[in-house]
């Protein structure tokens, strides 16, 4: 990994039309600035993970368990 | 047109190519998979299958979220707007993912922070990540469905037909 020092307000390009900005530092905490090209997705990893991990559970549903779960849903009147 | 594709929970089925819905940049964790269909095969029932084209064996269970929660109001970022080509007046249709345990299905949860939304009119999808505080990835269906039971029914149910029950193509 690259590991680059920066202060507030400086920052680093990445390729022609990515820019990354230093805003803040408070603490343990830092604000971050991201300009890039609006077809980039730029996520918080911990959301991005998450989201990744259930569509990988996601996709491995049986057909007989919605089946079940369509006839069970139908008993209660709820379908 | 129509082709015929395999699949592994279906066969082979009919694919009417009006009906392909595209995801440019897939779904998180399946980027190469672009192309899908949504299934209907019980007319009854709420929930879809959105089957890849490109993989046989990949496939989620899919819902609109007004069956169990009518006032599901994703905040959808002003990128994914404009990547989903979506103006003020353009059709569009709202899935959530529906993740069932093996084995588990009264378990079911629906992924409410990573909704897939389509452009009806170019059939244009994206997976968005919604960062509203009240939607989680896991949130309980059948718990919502208790509580709208009353307040929703069955039919009205245009925008989700397109592609019908799925026709099983002949063997050769």
């Amino acid at each position: 990994m690259l590991v680059l020092t920066r202060k507030v307000n400086q920052s680093i390009v990445i390729g022609d039309d990515i820019e990354v900005v230093v805003l803040e530092v408070r603490g343990e905490q830092v604000r971050i600035g991201v300009r890039a090209p609006r077809a980039i997705a730029i996520h918080r990893k911990e959301v991005y993970e998450q989201i990744l991990q259930e569509n990988l559970k996601a996709a491995s549903a049986s057909a007989d368990d919605l089946v079940s779960l369509e006839s069970r849903l139908a008993e209660d009147g709820n379908l | 047109m129509i082709t015929c594709i395999e699949t592994t929970r279906f066969g082979r089925i009919e694919v009417d190519e009006e009906a392909v819905i595209t995801f440019p940049q897939g779904l998180f964790g399946f980027e190469e998979r672009r192309r899908f269909v949504v299934l209907c095969l019980d007319e009854k029932s709420p929930f879809r299958w959105l089957q890849s084209l490109e993989d046989p064996s990949l496939a989620f269970v899919v819902i609109e979220p007004r069956h169990f929660m009518p006032d599901y109001a994703p905040t959808i970022s002003d990128a994914d707007v404009e990547a989903l080509g979506l103006e003020a007046d353009t059709p569009y249709l709202t899935f959530v993912i529906v993740t069932i345990p093996p084995g588990k299905p009264e378990e079911m949860t629906a992924n409410l922070m990573g909704p897939i939304i389509i452009n009806a009119a170019t059939r244009i999808a994206h997976q968005v990540i919604v960062e509203d505080e009240d939607y989680t990835t896991k949130h309980s269906i059948l718990e919502e469905m208790k509580k709208t039971q009353s307040k929703v029914r069955k039919g009205a149910d245009a925008g989700t037909h397109a592609q019908g029950e799925p026709k099983h193509c002949d063997r050769r």
